[in-house]
């Protein structure tokens, strides 16, 4: 009796298997309009081309009509929801372009977008689902501003394989530098190995026996850092004494890890952590340790630094954009349109000044930038048009920072930074913006 | 030995009984085989995960279920079969189901490295034992991280052909059969394994050895004296427990591709329960019905309510334990029957021909599925 | 030999925290008879009371005495609903389990729910200063959590010693049918110890928050630290919370540090404990002995 009902079952599901298989049809619901298999462009030969890299490429899915639907995964709660605040600005960017008619394409064409956001709490075991979720169901044109250095890593493989842009990055890791593997991604930070070899080569001009203590996140974002900091130091008189790894998602904090780095004998701090940890870690350095502190750029916001209960002045990061809470940069005229239209749509005095959300700002600005030079309004396109960029800015980027990319030889748009410390909430420079033009990946020793 | 008069009750199977007792089945099987062609390849993808979960399940039901004793850290060894198969297949080029095997072996030796001292630790101190080991798990793999990748997650990966180059590249279970997707394929393996635990898990249950197991739950002294030899029965119970979870587990990393220490938390272990209590402890079908019920509810009801009110998930399922500890301790199996067994009582009362029978006991551990 | 003995004063004063959250899981476990693993969600969840009150305004001690009093009714409540009506945990230990847990995630989705899932701050009860004692700098947060857990540990012992209610409660926990013959409201008092030990747990989590950031996974460690605290010291036993505390702060803050293999995994010498102490001596340091009738 036993056997003859499995028997039975077995050969139900298989006949109903194959039934289904032959009648089903899946529910594709992401709208392709038609499937383009043509070179973007013909001219030169293009970056991507999608008919010889991409299978079942969909190259127009997520455009209908004159809406584009843009899909971004950032951590909207846990510890590093601070983050967030980059979304919002992102969002701002869409919402104010939208109302003054749309984002201009090469078609002449104005595209309203439509920004769908998900929330993996910066934890890379949630991201693939949602952004499969984003590109198979909601059927998203592209990613845009996507959070978290292991999150992106995640679903690297996943949208490469599929030909998804992954657009303005808000990671610096260098493994995006990698574009020859993974031409799909295209960074909106610059590489953490750049920014690193900034702070070396300043130290080189002031400290030139300097002895860092070194405090990294123990994941790809800093040990980025850390990397390019082995490669800096190697032939100069700068010694690493001192480093302790930092796990984000382990619910403890820096605390220790300070105390002992306070013990090294260091007289330069780096900060390689990310979050709310950076801040916090600023406020655990004792009194009696005096050392140059160093912060990642992803720190070095208002925001985040008045968590640092007073002990953020005096630190120094390497700068390549505008900060809107520093007087001297209030002028400009790039942070005086972000200043009034992220107002119109929607930022508060908190975040216009809070220096996250007008880093988002900047994403939406390079992918508004990448479509107006694509082409065609196509994903193979836009990603072409932003790995050929030439002389141009998008975002609040310092006036002197030049943006240009070429391919895989030279896939990081930011590549330029200015050395500033902390002095009353203002930042005052220490020295002038360097633009270190495809040098990115040879900090990273790539 | 349950003796029950069954005069005329088996002789009686009308047509209309057997239709009644096939037709759930054969609805299962409709919707089963043609779930994969219906939806998406991450849904798909979803329900291979529930399916891992479902497999967990039935490793936990079989410990603590049917042999009484209580963890709350199946999480740990769903997380051991998975990492030992990612590293396996990543370090060692193992082939992908091979590794499968291996996970169960690993994670047989690791249910009987913590049976043993669970055979003086019982009850509410076995929970915390327990608790403690599935809270440090994740630490555990940070510790190690040089070889499970730590917080960074390990990338199961093997040599592939892309771009031009070999690189190292997350696995893939590749679709032999020309019709079928890559994730379809994944789900009818998935289901295949699934569906033979369960049925290897049931005959386990009828078998002697079953009845052994819940003998001695529900008194070990008098099991003792009966014969049973109740510390080789415990120790082998927490080993197959753990090897049932080891291959979910295992499963889980084929799944995925990649594996990161926070999807083996404390709240892993938890859902794990849950599963089996909400599908109803010591029944056979209860921790698939357990697991679907949590996927369906997480993954799907969830997902649509705003992101604001999300964490309500969890006050639910909290709440769902606690009621279903006071008013339904049987879960949803055992509410079931409870139904089943107040109806046929109606139907017999209502037939009314010779000595009024009930069948086998509808709630007791050795009923049917 | 000052490394050290600074990491052995923070380990003392991380133990003054698991010695808090100890005395709670005393008082429940002497009168209802088990173990509780909602504790930590239960003293998570009071001090986002706390932090709630002092984002209101209080000063931040109101706030604590108002998170404590919020705790109080949330154990309580949670006695009376959850816990009461399920039964015995000797005879159903796998329902009480069950429950515990539930109540876990309950709470915790409950705290996710009310407060959002973004960590809040909450600045230190003693301030951020630091003091130099013996050549070391120890914060005063850390001196404090253990002036506090001395000023706990004298209010229980007052209550217990020289109240009627403590007496009561006393012949609760030895005994609760004797007790209610002879008259003593034991489903009240019951309530009121799990009432109080949630209040306790709201300290615990007040001294935490300050160093990790206010989240709802607050807990989720400290609550085995403090497991490993009462299973060192004896499940009955108060006393044993406070010394089975200290041990397990100074264990696990001193071990990570010098032997390499518990370097990332600061609970693995509290989880050794539980497991020997389990095994070799289950009673712990200052418990009672159980004798199982067969």
């Amino acid at each position: 009796m036993k056997k003859t009902s499995i028997q039975v079952s077995a050969a139900l599901l298989l006949g109903f298997a194959l039934i289904g298989g032959a009648c089903g049809g899946r529910d594709d619901s992401s709208s392709s309009e038609s499937t383009e298999t043509t070179a973007s462009d013909s001219t030169e030969a293009a970056f991507i081309d999608p008919a010889a890299d991409c299978t079942d490429y969909k190259g127009t899915q997520g455009v209908t009509g004159d809406t584009i639907k843009i899909g971004t995964v950032r951590p909207e709660s846990g510890s590093y929801a601070i983050y967030d605040n980059v979304t919002k600005g992102l969002e701002a960017y869409f919402k104010s372009a939208n109302a003054a008619g749309g984002l201009p394409a090469a078609d002449g064409k104005k595209y309203q977008v439509e920004l769908i956001k998900k929330n993996d709490e910066y934890d890379p075991a949630k991201t693939p689902a949602l952004v499969k979720q984003l590109v198979e169901e909601d059927g998203v044109f592209a990613l845009v501003g996507n959070i978290g250095t292991e999150t992106n890593k995640s679903v690297r493989d996943y949208l490469n394989e599929n030909c998804v842009p992954n657009i303005a990055l808000a990671t610096g890791s260098t493994q995006w530098g990698d574009a020859n593997a993974y031409p799909w991604y295209i960074s909106g930070l610059p590489s953490y190995a750049t920014e690193a070899n900034a702070w070396i080569s300043y130290l080189e001009e002031v400290n030139p026996t300097a002895k860092i203590a070194l405090l990294y996140q123990d994941d790809d974002f800093g040990q980025s850092y850390k990397a390019a900091i082995e490669k800096a130091i190697e032939g100069t008189k700068i010694t690493l004494v001192g480093e302790e790894g930092f796990n984000p998602l382990a619910g403890s904090t820096t605390e220790a890890s300070v105390a002992k780095l306070s013990q090294s004998g260091a007289d330069t701090f780096i900060v390689g952590v990310g979050g709310t940890a950076c801040p916090l870690t600023l406020s655990f350095v004792p009194t009696t340790w005096t050392p140059m502190t160093m912060i990642s750029v992803t720190c070095a916001s208002k925001t985040a630094l008045a968590l640092a209960g007073g002990k953020d002045q005096g630190v120094y990061m390497a700068q390549p954009t505008l900060d809107p809470a520093d007087p001297a940069d209030q002028t400009n005229p790039k942070v005086v349109e972000f200043a009034t239209q992220g107002a119109a749509a929607g930022l508060d005095e908190a975040q216009i000044q809070g220096g996250i959300a007008s880093v988002g700002w900047g994403f939406g600005s390079m992918f508004a930038m990448g479509l107006e030079n694509a082409t065609t309004v196509d994903r193979a396109a836009v990603m072409n048009a932003l790995y050929s960029l030439q002389d141009t800015t998008f975002g609040l980027l310092r006036d002197e920072v030049t943006v240009n990319t070429d391919g895989a030889k030279d896939p990081w748009a930011v590549e330029g930074f200015r050395i500033v410390q902390r002095e009353n909430g203002a930042w005052v420079e220490k020295a002038p913006v360097t633009n270190e033009e495809g040098k990115s990946n040879s900090f990273a020793g790539q | 030995m349950s003796a029950t008069v069954t005069t005329g009750a088996s002789s009686r199977r009308s047509p209309s009984d057997w239709a009644l007792k096939v037709a759930p089945w054969v609805l299962l099987f409709v919707i089963l085989a043609i779930v994969p062609f219906q939806f998406p390849s991450f849904r798909v993808e979803q329900i291979c995960f529930w399916m891992t979960l479902a497999i967990a399940a039935c490793g936990l039901n079989l410990l603590t279920g049917y042999n009484g004793q209580i963890s709350v850290g199946h999480g740990a060894l769903f997380g051991i079969g998975a990492y030992t198969t990612g590293i396996l297949i990543t370090e060692f080029g193992v082939p992908l189901f091979g590794a499968t095997v291996a996970s169960a072996v690993v994670c047989f030796a690791a249910g009987i490295l913590i049976g043993l001292p669970a055979l003086r630790i019982k009850g509410l101190y076995l929970a915390l034992v327990t608790l403690a080991v599935a809270t440090l798990f994740p630490l555990f793999l940070e510790q190690f991280s040089a070889i499970t990748g730590g917080s960074g997650g390990l990338q199961i990966t093997s040599p592939q052909l892309y771009r031009g180059e070999m690189r190292e590249r997350p696995i893939r279970l590749e679709s032999p059969v020309a019709g079928l997707e890559n994730d379809q394929w994944k789900y009818f393996v998935f289901l295949g394994i699934t569906v033979v635990i369960f049925i290897l898990s049931r005959n386990l249950i009828k078998s002697r050895v079953g009845r052994s197991l819940v003998a001695v739950r529900d008194n070990e002294v008098a099991a003792e004296s009966s014969g049973i030899p109740v510390s080789q029965v415990k120790i082998v119970t927490f080993g197959l427990s753990a090897a049932i979870a080891g291959i979910g587990g295992s499963l889980f990393a084929l799944d995925q591709g990649q594996l990161y220490p926070s999807s083996f938390t404390i709240v892993l272990s938890i859902y794990i329960l849950v599963a089996v209590v909400v599908g109803g402890a010591a029944s056979i079908i209860g921790p698939a019905i357990g697991a679907v019920f949590y996927g369906l509810f997480s993954d799907v009801i969830v997902q649509q309510m705003p992101d604001r009110i999300q964490p309500a998930r969890a006050v639910i399922l909290g709440v769902l334990l606690i009621l279903l500890m006071l008013l339904a301790p049987g879960g949803i199996v055992g509410g079931f029957r409870t139904l089943q067994a107040k109806w046929s009582a109606r139907r017999s009362s209502a037939h009314n021909s010779g000595p009024s029978v009930t069948g086998p006991s509808a709630t007791g551990p050795e009923a049917t599925a | 030999m000052r490394d050290f003995l600074q990491i052995l004063l923070v380990g003392i004063g991380d133990g003054a925290v698991y010695a808090m959250l100890g005395l709670g899981l005393v008082v429940i476990y002497r009168s209802t008879g088990l173990l509780n693993f909602a504790q930590g969600e239960m003293a998570m969840f009071s001090t986002f009371i706390v932090w709630t009150m002092w984002s209101l305004g209080l000063p931040m001690w109101l706030a604590v005495l108002g998170g404590m009093a919020g705790g109080f009714c949330v154990g309580a409540l949670v006695h009376q609903v959850a816990v009461r009506p399920v039964g015995d945990p000797h005879e159903k230990p796998l329902a009480v389990v069950i429950v515990t847990i539930g109540l876990f995630l309950g709470l915790n989705g409950a705290a996710q729910l009310i407060w959002g899932t973004l960590d809040r701050s909450m600045p230190p009860l003693f301030g951020r200063g630091q003091v130099t004692v013996f050549g070391v700098a120890v914060a005063w947060q850390k001196i404090g959590a253990v002036i506090v857990l001395g000023v706990m540990v004298l209010l229980f012992y007052l209550l217990f010693q020289h109240t009627k209610l403590g007496l009561a409660m006393r012949a609760v926990a030895s005994n609760s049918e004797s007790a209610s013959l002879v008259g003593i409201p034991v489903p009240r008092l019951l309530m009121l110890g799990w009432g109080l030990a949630a209040a306790v747990g709201t300290v615990a989590g007040v001294f935490i928050a300050p160093n990790l950031g206010l989240g709802t996974n607050l807990m989720q460690l400290t609550l085995i630290f403090g497991f490993a605290a009462i299973t060192l010291g004896g499940f009955d036993s108060l006393v044993g919370a406070v010394v089975g505390g200290f041990v397990v702060g100074a264990l696990s803050s001193v071990m990570p540090r010098y032997i390499t293999i518990f370097e990332k995994m600061p609970l693995a010498p509290a989880f050794i404990l539980i497991l020997a102490v389990l095994l070799f001596r289950p009673e712990g340091l200052f418990g009672k002995k159980q004798v199982t009738r067969v």
